[in-house]
């Protein structure tokens, strides 16, 4: 029966699956021709407008999948049929497994065949991309498309829930300034996949619950309240409170006791830090309340930062910051900025890092005089070395494993070699990069390309699931101000070392400063 | 084949169904006739749970309508004037996507019935004009000789050829057939229905066999000798009562060709002469249908 139905569908919609399959290898290719540097502008144009057009067809395909055969109304054909709905439902999502994610799965798996990946490192994330996209895009979509009767119902359902999630999220973002950053904290974090997780896990729910409903019941109007609850909770699910999201990454370490000598102290005697010559320690920063602009005052906090293993990096996730006056009352709740620790062998230990607190003006004049007690909360993620690749400084090409394919080139103006890399899945979390004279063992300022993103998957919506990822290495100061020990004539014997590293543990630290006048450690 | 017992049916506070009670026996052509808006098409939507019943509850082939499974739908055809099948599709490609949902699909037959309703098998459902959509709703709904035929409305908005050629059609493979036929136009089941119901406002008002209806059913004409008047006391079978010159007429509404004339004139006095004439199926319908609206207001 499921066959007979899906012969149907292919019937009826095999020119609309064609294009949009057609539109999705498009977008492939162009990702493919664009290379590791991006250079053809035309290409460049259409890098985000096709993708964008290969999700919209992909989008109405479902619904029009669906609505093959409708289910709310009682005029239709099917209904009168000695068709099975379990059989009827089972089609559906085959027909859109096959017709709409496979595409996406081949083409993902070519571009990363023909970009030089091995079949295994090209379908695995494939893979993962196309489960992701069932939770994320196509079950919300097959959903919506089961509770509406035709294409212009399933468009106005979604521009209203368009309308409703752009308002909520408006108001979310005022919310998040005056919060300081304390209410979405998740979202965007390295931990975001727990959110996203958990909410493609209501996804599921909410799926079987609708669809159940709609296919075996035909409770259309029930089916629709359901889905206005579910989609609430979904935008609901962005104040996942980061304590016991980060409970869950903290197990999921790893080598869980890799930070365990790793302390994180207030250095009172250290220096006080010191901008750098013409910034003031007094920034003008948006104020999302009503669009007024307010002062912002910045605090340098000297932190002794110990225990932190070598050829390690020591992240912070988040600092979230309470500032309490002496009667106990909190004066402020915000986040700190993130801090980066490496530790290197060549490096000595030792210097003091600064916590950034940056502190909306009023707040700060208030109490910048007044001893207040400094509460810190870190969560942080300590990453080891894995891995040490070099790559030629001019005109490299190397397949690292476990880094990616990369590629190097002197930019157009001739200051800095541009470091060019990309791997299927989600890409490595951290590294650093410098480059290096072998033979006299000089070596410029290193380079980070830290992003924590500690996701046990990769799955995003774009063209392609291959993480592109870059640095830029300068060896001439074009004002002629700095100078770099590895320059211009000694490009040709150096090489671009990447040194990667990966997440052993997440820990949490708190700091507690019983006593502090802030105005002490303004920036000089 | 059907039964219902206090059946209701609401969309929000309209009352479309109100206690519908009633049995359509096996082989039966059973016609539900009704005005606009009576809720017949209700009925039967509910009958094959496209629609479910907001209380009581109706058996189509021995099963709760609600519980009606493929297996039921296998041997129910259904033509309704309004049937969305896939407009894409050609009649043929239809058909053969059909086909494989039946066990008991007869392609001879089918074969037979595309012959004699002249379908076109190579034009897609939505070039079809209404009344070959009609013809190919019966086409998807005969070839696999189903125990039950449901036709709701089927003759509506049809020309007098496509609707002969229609019925042709459904007459010749309707055999041990059980039919549910509705309609607001009695003509279309006169001579076809071997069992009547009349709905109003989602009441049923009776449920008949046709030839007890006829039977029952007689206008009466009465000529006196002197000037007539409407009698003071008249028995409830008599309805539509009116008087020119010396004639009375009326619609004898529980005929008794014995009782008749003793009835008259133990009523009325100067009585000369008495006629009775079976009346057609839409005279007693627009009786009924007066009769009903007279006593609501």
């Amino acid at each position: 029966m499921v066959w007979h139905i899906f012969k149907k569908d292919w019937k009826l919609l095999w020119t609309f699956v064609a294009s949009v399959a057609l539109v999705h290898w498009i977008s492939v290719v162009i990702m493919h021709q664009l290379g590791l540097f991006g250079e053809n502008p035309m290409l460049e144009m259409l890098e985000d407008t096709v993708p964008m057009l290969a999700y919209f067809g992909s989008m109405f395909l479902i619904v029009a999948i669906v609505h093959l055969d409708v289910l709310p109304g009682v005029r239709q054909d099917w209904l009168v049929r000695p068709i099975s709905r379990r059989a009827l439902l089972l089609e559906k999502f085959l027909f859109v497994i096959f017709m709409v994610e496979t595409p996406v799965l081949l083409a993902n798996l070519f571009q990363g065949l023909s970009s030089g990946f091995s079949f295994r490192a090209s379908l695995l994330p494939a893979l993962s991309k196309v489960i992701y996209l069932l939770g994320a895009f196509t079950l919300p979509l097959f959903v919506l498309a089961s509770v509406t009767r035709n294409l212009t119902e399933a468009f106005i359902f979604w521009c209203g829930c368009a309308v409703i999630i752009t308002t909520f999220q408006s108001f979310v973002g005022y919310l998040a300034e005056l919060t300081h950053g304390t209410l979405t904290p998740v979202t965007w974090s390295g931990i975001g996949w727990v959110g996203e997780l958990f909410r493609i896990a209501l996804v599921i729910v909410a799926a079987s619950v609708i669809l159940g409903l709609q296919y075996f019941r035909r409770k259309t109007i029930q089916s629709r309240f359901l889905l206005v609850v579910f989609g609430l909770l979904l935008l609901t699910s962005q104040f996942l409170p980061w304590k016991p999201a980060f409970a869950i990454q903290r197990r999921l370490s790893p080598n869980p006791l890799a930070g365990a000598n790793t302390v994180v102290g207030f250095d009172p005697k250290a220096e006080k830090f010191r901008l750098p010559s013409g910034v003031s320690a007094t920034s003008e920063s948006e104020n999302g309340s009503r669009g007024a602009r307010e002062n912002e005052n910045v605090v340098f906090l000297p932190l002794r930062i110990a225990g932190v293993p070598v050829d390690s990096v020591l992240l912070t996730d988040r600092v979230e910051v309470r500032l309490l006056r002496p009667d106990g009352v909190i004066a402020y709740h915000g986040t700190g900025e993130s801090l980066e620790v490496k530790r290197e062998a060549p490096i000595p230990d030792g210097a003091p890092s600064y916590q950034t607190l940056k502190l909306p003006g009023a707040v700060y004049r208030a109490m910048k005089n007044q001893p207040m007690r400094l509460e810190l909360d870190y969560s942080l993620t300590l990453f080891g070395l894995t891995k040490s690749f070099s790559i030629a400084a001019l005109g490299g090409d190397e397949r690292m494993p476990g880094w990616g394919w990369c590629q190097t080139k002197i930019n157009d103006v001739g200051t800095a070699i541009e470091l060019r890399c990309m791997q299927p899945g989600k890409g490595p979390t951290c590294g650093t990069v410098f480059l290096q004279n072998d033979a006299t063992g000089q070596r410029n300022p290193e380079r980070s390309v830290c992003r924590p993103d500690y996701s046990p998957y990769s799955g995003r919506f774009g063209a392609d699931d291959i993480a592109r990822f870059g640095v830029n290495l300068p060896f001439r100061d074009a004002a002629g101000l700095a100078h770099f020990p590895i320059d211009g004539p000694k490009l040709s014997q150096s090489r671009v070392t990447i040194r990667s590293f990966e997440p052993e543990t997440h820990f949490v630290r708190s700091l507690v400063i019983p006593e502090i006048k802030l105005q002490d450690w303004e920036g000089q | 084949m059907i039964r219902t017992e206090n059946l209701w049916k609401k969309f929000g506070r309209f009352e479309a169904l109100r206690g519908l009670s009633f049995d359509v026996p096996v082989g039966s052509a059973f016609a539900l006739i009704g005005a606009n808006g009576a809720g017949k098409t209700t009925t039967i939507k509910v009958l094959m749970n496209i629609l479910t019943p907001s209380r009581g509850h109706a058996t189509v082939l021995g099963v709760d309508s609600r519980r009606i499974s493929p297996t039921e739908l296998a041997q129910i055809g259904y033509v309704s004037e309004n049937q969305d099948m896939p407009a894409r599709l050609t009649v043929g490609e239809y058909l053969n996507y059909l086909r494989s949902f039946y066990r008991r699909w007869d392609k001879e037959l089918e074969a037979s019935i595309l012959r004699q309703l002249r379908l076109p098998l190579d034009r897609k459902i939505s070039d079809l004009s209404h009344g070959m959509r009609l013809k190919m709703a019966l086409m998807c709904a005969l070839p696999y000789r189903p125990k039950l035929l449901m036709l709701d409305e089927p003759f509506s908005g049809l020309d007098p050829l496509v609707r002969d050629e229609f019925m042709e059609g459904l007459l010749e493979q309707a055999g041990e057939m059980t039919i549910l036929i509705s309609s607001h136009e009695l003509g279309e089941i006169d001579g076809v229905a071997t069992h009547v119901a009349f709905l109003d406002e989602g009441k049923l008002l009776f449920q008949e066999s046709m030839n007890d209806l006829t039977g029952r059913f007689r206008e009466v004409r009465v000529t006196l000798e002197a000037e007539a008047a409407k009698p003071g006391v008249m028995p409830n079978c008599w309805m539509e009562v009116r008087t020119l010159g010396n004639l009375l007429t009326f619609v004898d509404s529980h005929y008794s060709e014995k009782d008749l004339g003793e009835q008259i004139r133990s009523r009325i006095q100067g009585v000369r002469a008495i006629d009775s004439q079976p009346m057609a199926l839409r005279s007693i319908f627009i009786t009924l249908a007066r009769a009903t609206r007279d006593s609501s207001a």
